[in-house]
């Protein structure tokens, strides 16, 4: 059991989502840098799908109830255990009692607490992912406040974590060569072409060429972009259609909506682009007035960073296990 | 038929659907939008949900959400080749053979008139019509859903009486109840959340519509024939 | 080069946390003059015999070696942090981590496993080492 000391508003619990029912309507949610959770499920021995904290608005403040072990992933800076600074990244034991304190990433938006044995709370339509236009999933369909109990899952990992710890080489990091940095503090997003790019003319082009700000009216749902408005040639009365996270789309008003973890199921506003998958973890760790561009990408292109990304996390699975298995033979 | 994505087809087969030939689109590296050329009517959407039956089951396929006359197919990994994708894709519309759907039929009680039917009094002046008779023409009606979406166990409701179609308004309203039934252009159906929302409320309806603890969450799917029925009518 | 005194319990228990941290079952010291004996049994604790006058007679300081637990490639920073030169010696305490095996994208943080002074490094930067093999010196506080 955790208890919830202090927390902001929107901070939830979260998973891989619940992909599938997007044709009845239903968000697929889950968390903002799936990346990072993926990697702390994996480090503290839980299955890929076991749900964990997502932090978004700081400082952050729980207590443990009975030992329990955890990894703090996805953001940048030290979490706190009492008054001792931790790794990110990195597996660590709590005792009973003990309070872990999240503050202020450096220059990341979102952290996620990863529990072993995840959050227990009930999984609705395969996922423990809080809807939260739905207003189900999660802890009670709704963001967590101060005084929530929330129980946690049997820990099954039958190897035993190091005292001190596992850590990883952070995927920012060890995919370098896939990621790349942002460039004097402009984040290269990569996008293809969508339905309506080419009604949108020289406009088109300007969205690839301009620098955007994301703008204070983001959230899990979507990013709004503030930059130069960019119209179409053309009014399109179009037909509602399903959309995905990463869809790019233009309301009247020229300033691009980006749809995230939380995106609605369906859209109407012409598409100019739609954001390859694997770059979206890097846009759920933009923060708000942080400013990105959008580059050109094919198919090809994100096929080659899935399967990197991919091949990290596989190593990092069959690593981690390994070094568990050693460590526990040699004790 | 020769098979056009969106990023090789020139303007004028964008703007709308054009005769004859669907359209597949992109949505990122993995989703991909097939439109339906002309009208939005039954013929086509029976064609869609065909089309929907047919890719559902492609080893390769994770998610299929059919659309008002269009469907978003998601793969399950972004694909080497998109083309092939896309035509696939047409391939199967093309032989998609326009299916009915044997669904249920499901009467929704509705209270027409009162404190929700805010947007009553706008519609009547829109058609020139009097209350009584927009909701007589409303219930009267038989409508198919055509699809689900925007909100959970939200049904895309067809077969509007063109008398009462009624333009989305410009600036929505903040907080709609759950449980209005609304007008949207030529559609009709009843809000599924409470929050923003910018159709036009002309009715209630109490029925319980989403069930995410259900093993089936939604009770209206594709191909279901719905009736409103009224339970009062307050003007 | 002072002298430790072996029938300070201080040194004694520090000793003994070394052993338990490292998971080595017991120590013995023979000097002329003394003999110091240490067995660390599951679940008890230590039991410490200490036989004639152990005092003044070390001449060195006893250093602790920490050793690679198993084979990976030895970073004394973390790889996602700011390169800085390390100025030696350094206090640390035994929970605090003096390096990495990096083993793939895998981390295994390494502790110190006793408090007291990082002295020397006993490997180059990103060196491959293997199971057993001295990373570090560290020298008991005065």
């Amino acid at each position: 059991m955790i208890e919830i000391i202090e927390t902001g508003p929107f901070n939830t619990v979260q998973d891989l989502g619940r992909p599938g029912y997007r044709d009845i309507g239903v968000s697929a949610s889950g968390a903002m840098d799936p990346l990072a959770v993926r990697i702390g499920n994996i480090l503290v021995g839980n299955d890929d799908g076991a749900a964990a904290i997502e932090v978004q608005t700081f400082p952050f403040k729980l207590r443990f109830e009975a030992r329990a072990v955890f990894a703090v992933t996805g953001a940048d800076g030290h979490p706190m255990l009492d008054a001792r600074e931790l790794l990110p990244w990195c597996t660590h034991f709590a005792e009973a009692g003990q309070i872990l304190e999240l503050r202020q990433p450096l220059t990341r938006a979102r952290a996620y607490v990863v529990l072993g044995g995840g959050l227990d709370v009930p999984v609705l339509m395969g996922s423990r992912s809080t809807a939260l236009r739905g207003g189900f999933g999660g802890n009670g369909g709704r963001p967590l406040i101060n005084g929530d109990r929330i129980e946690i899952g049997t820990h099954s990992d039958g190897l035993p974590l190091p005292a001190s710890g596992i850590a990883v080489v952070e995927p920012a990091v060890a995919l370098d060569d896939v990621f790349p940095a942002p460039i004097d503090g402009v984040l290269p997003i990569r996008a293809i072409a969508g339905g309506e790019h080419e009604l949108f003319a020289s406009d088109g082009e300007a969205f690839w060429n301009q620098t955007w700000r994301i703008s204070s009216r983001s959230d899990r749902t979507g990013y709004r972009l503030s930059g130069e408005p960019i119209k179409p040639t053309a009014t399109i009365e179009m037909r509602s259609h399903g959309v995905v996270p990463g869809v790019i789309q233009v309301p009247p008003g020229g300033e691009p909506i980006i749809q995230m973890s939380d995106a609605n199921t369906a859209g109407g506003y012409p598409k100019i682009a739609g954001i390859i998958e694997c770059d979206l973890w890097r846009l759920g760790q933009a923060r708000i007035g942080s400013r990105l561009r959008f580059i050109r990408s094919t198919h090809a292109e994100a096929r080659a960073v899935e399967q990197a990304a991919a091949r990290y996390i596989e190593d990092v699975r069959q690593t981690s296990q390994m070094i568990k298995r050693a460590l526990k033979a040699m004790a | 038929m020769i098979v056009t994505s969106n990023i090789l087809a020139p303007l004028r087969e964008i703007v709308p659907a054009t005769k004859g030939r669907a359209r597949v689109s992109f949505i990122g590296a993995r989703a991909f939008l097939l439109e339906a050329p002309g009208d939005f009517d039954l013929p086509a959407q029976r064609r869609i949900w065909a089309l929907s039956q047919t890719v559902r089951h492609w080893v390769d396929i994770a998610e299929v959400i059919p659309g008002m006359t269009n469907f978003l197919a998601i793969l399950k990994e972004t694909p080497e080749d998109p083309e092939i994708v896309v035509r696939r894709l047409v391939e199967a519309w093309n032989n998609a053979e326009s299916i009915d759907l044997a669904g249920k039929t499901i009467e929704i009680p509705v209270h027409y008139g009162g404190e929700y039917a805010i947007d009553l009094p706008a519609i009547c002046e829109f058609s020139g019509l009097s209350d009584r008779e927009v909701v007589r023409i409303h219930h009267e009606a038989t409508y198919r859903v055509f699809a689900l979406g925007s909100a959970p166990g939200f049904g895309y409701l067809h077969g509007l009486d063109p008398r009462i179609y009624m333009p989305r308004k410009t600036v929505p309203s903040l907080r709609m109840e759950k449980g209005c039934v609304t007008i949207g252009g030529m559609q009709t159906g009843v809000a599924m959340l409470t929050g923003p929302n910018g159709w036009n409320s002309l009715g209630y309806a109490e029925l319980q519509m989403f069930d995410p603890t259900s093993p089936t969450p939604a009770l209206m799917a594709p191909g279901d024939t719905v009736r409103f029925v009224p339970a009062r009518i307050e003007l | 080069m002072s002298a430790i005194d072996l029938s300070d319990p201080a040194t004694i228990a520090v000793l003994t946390d070394a052993l338990i941290a490292a998971g080595v079952d017991g120590l013995e010291i023979t000097k002329a003059g003394g003999h110091l004996r240490i067995v660390v049994s599951k679940g008890e604790g230590a039991r410490v015999s200490l036989i004639g006058n152990a005092q003044p007679d070390f001449s060195a300081p006893l250093v602790a070696i920490v050793k690679a637990p198993m084979a990976g490639r030895f970073c004394a920073s973390h790889p996602s942090a700011p390169a800085e030169a390390e100025h030696l010696p350094r206090a640390v305490s035994d929970k605090d981590v003096i390096g990495f095996l990096r083993i793939g994208f895998v981390l295994l943080p390494i502790p110190a496993g006793r408090s007291g002074l990082l002295t020397r490094r006993l490997t180059e930067p990103d060196a491959l080492v293997g199971f057993g093999d001295p990373l570090c010196e560290i020298e008991p506080l005065q």
